[in-house]
């Protein structure tokens, strides 16, 4: 497998280049409906050890980009998870839902969130998501550092 | 022996009955109890340093419990800073938001706790404990009552085996001290355990040793207004002087071997929290601010989880922590007439001319955030 490398401080995310990415930093990989979506290593770095995952939607069903979807809770931080573009929702990760673990052990595969059927799919690619990570990378850390205070 | 045991009774700053009737029930339990000095102050933050409460609590020898209407951690190093050093003594009755968190994110096992310097532990630790309750846990009088015989049984049971002197040289010195440092318990020789001579307190009546002699119960007086300053958890600071860099009113100070503290509290604008939040590590505590991750509340740190929301796409409307401080800082320059400075007073970076340390296992993120050179 292809991939290039971000680095997150010391940390190497792998950015595989069999795939493309979306800004909010998914992975969007073409199955023979749509896509397939998934955390990026970015993301799964940033989150650490994943406890609970909840869906606040019922697939299949239309959404609108940065819709709300449910919601990730991790050792270290919590985030709602918002749709990565708008489509239609065909399923989510059936496996995923009593055991989340498979997104800290197999992000690129088995740790799988959900599938779009898109009719304009506008995505990143690998360079151009490490490019978009490196904008990214400073406020992100100072969003982290500075919730710690807050 | 020595196990006599001095409880602290700090009152409310309000007038509000029910904390009077919690707190006048409180010290007449305490007075029944065999073995416990009381003494009552008013609000444990407002004292002034020099004023006839800290003097009265600056002269209680042995294990203190402290009773105030403060986060645990707030009363301590309220009165750290005043001289009244102590070891955290572990309290039962606590905050219950601290016993709800996984045991999994305890945080003496976290590795930050293990790989960075706290300035607690370049100090030599005292040879007594301070154990902090919070008044506002629970609103039964028997509930501190029977905390405060348990901590006083586990004082005595780690004492009563002092006396006979017999510790091994080998032994593990937390559990058997060795013949010096008894003599040392005894007759403390620390800044802790002076007694009070001259200011008006010639006799100290809670320094008794004696287990059978009946509570005294001494009420100390003190004029003076609120106080507003910030209170540095030496547990958490690691000396990195951001605080310092960024207060702009002069408050923070350096002492002899350079290791921060609050140098003029009183130059600290009230209200104010900005310093707090941008201390790196959440060591800065002003008991009396609303946010109880500022007024000192046990589960922030570790336990406490950072929302990735807005790094996951969500729509940017909040401010970070920084930008709130330089705000409220910002407010408080104008309030005297000087000019706003914004964010471009921004801390100079000591920490990153700081020498590398060796990192551990990249198992957390915040650790490693921090010792960046953002």
């Amino acid at each position: 497998m292809n991939a290039d490398v971000f680095m997150m401080g010391e940390f190497e995310a792998v950015i595989p280049s069999d795939r493309l990415y979306a800004k909010n930093h998914m992975w969007a990989q073409q199955t023979d409906k749509g896509f397939r979506f998934g955390f990026s290593a970015y993301a799964v770095r940033l989150l650490q050890d994943v406890y609970f995952l909840d869906w606040e939607i019922d697939a299949p069903c239309e959404i609108s980009p940065k819709q709300e979807m449910g919601s990730i809770e991790s050792k270290k931080a919590e985030s709602v998870i918002y749709s990565p573009c708008q489509g239609h929702l065909e399923q989510f990760n059936p496996s995923l839902l009593n055991d989340p673990s498979a997104i800290n052990v197999d992000k690129y595969g088995e740790g799988w969130l959900f599938e779009l059927v898109i009719s304009n799919p506008d995505f990143l690619d690998a360079a151009q998501y490490i490019e978009h990570l490196g904008n990214v990378w400073q406020d992100a850390q100072r969003t982290i550092k500075g919730q710690m205070n807050q | 022996m020595a196990n006599r045991i001095s409880v602290v009774v700090s009152q409310g700053q309000s007038e509000n009955p029910a904390k009077r009737n919690l707190e006048e029930s409180l010290i007449t339990n305490l007075m029944m109890e065999p073995g416990i000095d009381v003494t009552v102050v008013p609000h444990l933050y407002d004292l002034k340093p020099d004023g006839t409460g800290m003097l009265a609590l600056k002269g209680l020898s042995g294990n203190i419990v402290v009773l105030s209407w403060l986060f645990e951690r707030a009363a301590h190093w309220t009165l750290d800073r005043n001289g009244i050093h102590g070891q955290v003594g572990q309290v039962e009755l606590k905050n219950e938001a601290e016993d709800q968190s996984d045991p999994e994110e305890d945080p003496e096992a976290d590795s930050k706790t293990e790989t960075k310097e706290r300035l607690v532990d370049s100090r030599v630790k005292p040879n007594r404990h301070i154990y902090c309750l919070d008044l506002r846990v629970s609103n039964k009088a028997d509930d501190f009552i029977s905390e405060v015989r348990r901590i006083q049984k586990e004082r005595s049971v780690k004492i009563v085996p002092l006396g006979i002197g017999s510790a091994a040289p080998n032994q593990d010195t937390a559990s058997s001290p060795t013949d010096e440092q008894l003599q040392r318990y005894e007759n403390p020789t620390n800044d802790t355990a002076l007694p009070l001579n001259g200011n008006g307190l010639q006799d100290n009546p809670i320094s008794a040793t004696n287990q059978d002699q009946p509570a005294m119960v001494y009420r100390v007086e003190e004029q003076g207004g609120r106080r507003w300053y910030p209170v540095i958890d030496y547990s958490r600071c690691t000396n990195c002087m951001e605080c310092i860099d960024f207060c702009l009113f002069g408050v923070y100070g350096v002492d002899k071997v350079d290791s921060i503290l609050v140098e003029q509290p009183d130059n600290c604008r009230k209200g104010c929290p900005a310093c707090s939040r941008v201390c790196p590590e959440n060591a800065i505590i002003f008991p009396q601010h609303k946010t109880p991750a500022i007024a000192g509340s046990p589960e922030v740190g570790a336990s406490l989880k950072i929302d990735l929301s807005k790094l996951f796409g969500a729509p940017d409307d909040g401010k970070s922590a920084e930008e709130i401080a330089a705000l409220e800082r910002d407010e408080q320059l104008m309030a005297v007439g000087r000019e706003a400075v914004g964010m471009k007073a921004e801390p100079t970076k000591r920490r990153s001319n700081a020498k590398p340390q060796e990192r551990d296992e990249l198992d957390s993120l915040v650790d490693e955030l921090d010792d960046l050179d953002l």
